[in-house]
């Protein structure tokens, strides 16, 4: 993707974090759309792009909140780097099951959080994290990826990075 | 050797990066939090927060305006009464007030006096999925300072962890690191309430110390940042194992962190 747009989404998706997903919570739930569009991005993009663009959305997610700075930076690292290799080697872009592997994403990112936690600071009740907070997110998320995906495929933009890559290619 | 970098460049890079975030946790852990860009971020983020969160009242108020024309005059009838029943007890506890004052000098106790508050909205929720902060639309410019406690009509939600002129970003009782010098308000028993993600852990209960589901946890004020009494937690579940000298206590916020709209930061 070139750097504008880069640029565009990380001066942006603090603020929509945080402000403007707020109407859409769902008995304290919300979807975590950082981490959607770091798992499209490595789907379009491939596996290097991916964990680039999870790290730095992750770390400018930590420095904004109160977190480690890293853990988040590392955690949407690994999704953007799995969701490129998914993307070039398993999954069709075209399906929107794919969003299956995006909810199983969220899910798996909670529980690390919850393991780094457990060890850091222990006692992390993960009954009430994994029913309370990690599935309802996670489910909501993978509702908004379809519909960020929608809108990608909508735009044209996997067209346009297809022809991009083609060209490259050649 | 030099083939396989060349041809596997980027991956290694990525490699790096990731060794080099993993390193940047451990040094965290041992060291503390580090808060590199924090208030620029907090800076850009809390403006643009500013802006769709006023947007979004704007179009509320519309409706709400609707709302509020259909049951004014039902409502003001309510509030009438209520102001009669609530100019009662206000005499009744002026009085009340008077006496305890009265026996505080004569026991030469300390004087209450209330703290100053400022009340803030909150512009920004759960930034990221390890930490539980939210953002509020005044800092220093009011006389918001770090470490104020800040609090609703229900009881605690948090502390203040970073402050900029206009915004300031709120540490919730539920973050990781978060930690408050608690009471069980029926029996005094004393702990630690430390914040984890959903819910809170009470720290550091003896396994004799009379603890039940229902108990409510209050401020003990040990910590210099809340004031003694108010209402925090409830004890949700208590956990008792052979050979391990503390309970294990869960608790859950008074406060209901998802529908904060509007707090109140004590000044100090």
């Amino acid at each position: 993707m070139k750097p504008w747009v880069y640029l565009v989404v990380l001066l942006l998706i603090l603020p929509v974090q945080a402000g403007l997903l707020n109407p859409l919570s769902i008995g304290g739930i919300k979807p975590d759309i950082a981490l959607a569009v770091v798992f499209i991005i490595g789907l379009i993009t491939g596996p290097v792009e991916g964990a680039f663009a999870g790290m730095s959305i992750g770390l400018l997610q930590d420095i904004g909140s109160a977190s480690l700075l890293g853990l988040t930076g590392l955690s949407r690292g690994m999704v953007g780097l799995l969701s490129g290799l998914l993307g070039r080697r398993v999954l069709d872009i075209d399906n929107p099951m794919i969003v299956l592997f995006l909810v199983a994403l969220s899910m798996a990112e909670g529980l690390f959080i919850a393991l780094f936690l457990q060890t850091t600071y222990g006692a992390v009740p993960f009954l009430s994290l994994v029913a309370g907070r990690i599935v309802p997110q996670a489910l909501y998320t993978g509702l908004c990826g379809l519909l960020l995906l929608h809108l990608t495929k909508k735009k044209n933009v996997l067209t346009a990075l297809t022809r991009r890559e083609l060209r490259k290619e050649r | 050797m030099p083939g396989f970098v060349s041809k596997h460049r980027k991956f290694i890079v990525i490699f790096f990066l990731f060794v080099v975030l993993f390193w940047l946790l451990t040094v965290q852990v041992k060291n503390g939090r580090f808060l590199f860009l924090e208030r620029p971020v907090l800076a850009v983020s809390g403006f643009v927060e500013r802006i769709i969160t006023r947007s979004f009242s704007a179009v509320e108020s519309v409706g709400d305006w609707y709302d509020f024309l259909v049951s004014t005059d039902r409502e003001n009838r309510r509030l009438k009464t209520e102001v009669e029943r609530l100019r009662l007890n206000s005499a009744l506890l002026n009085e009340l007030l008077f006496e305890n004052e009265r026996l505080r000098e004569a026991l030469s106790f300390k004087k209450l006096a209330p703290p100053l508050a400022v009340m803030v909205q909150v512009i920004g929720k759960d930034l990221s999925p390890a930490s539980s902060t939210i953002t509020v639309d005044k800092g220093s410019d009011d006389g918001i300072g770090k470490d104020m406690a800040v609090i609703t009509s229900d009881g605690v939600v948090g502390k203040v962890h970073t402050v900029l002129p206009n915004t300031a970003k709120v540490l919730l009782l539920t973050d990781p690191g978060n930690t408050v010098a608690v009471m069980v308000q029926r029996n005094r028993e004393e702990g630690l309430l430390e914040g984890k993600l959903v819910n809170c852990a009470l720290k550091y209960v003896s396994y004799y110390a009379d603890i039940q589901e229902g108990d409510l946890l209050v401020t003990s004020g040990l910590d210099g940042i809340y004031p003694k009494g108010l209402p925090v937690a409830t004890v949700m579940k208590v956990t008792k194992q052979e050979a391990v000298a503390f309970q294990t206590v869960v608790a859950e916020p008074v406060v209901r962190f998802s529908r904060l709209e509007e707090a109140l930061v004590l000044k100090k």
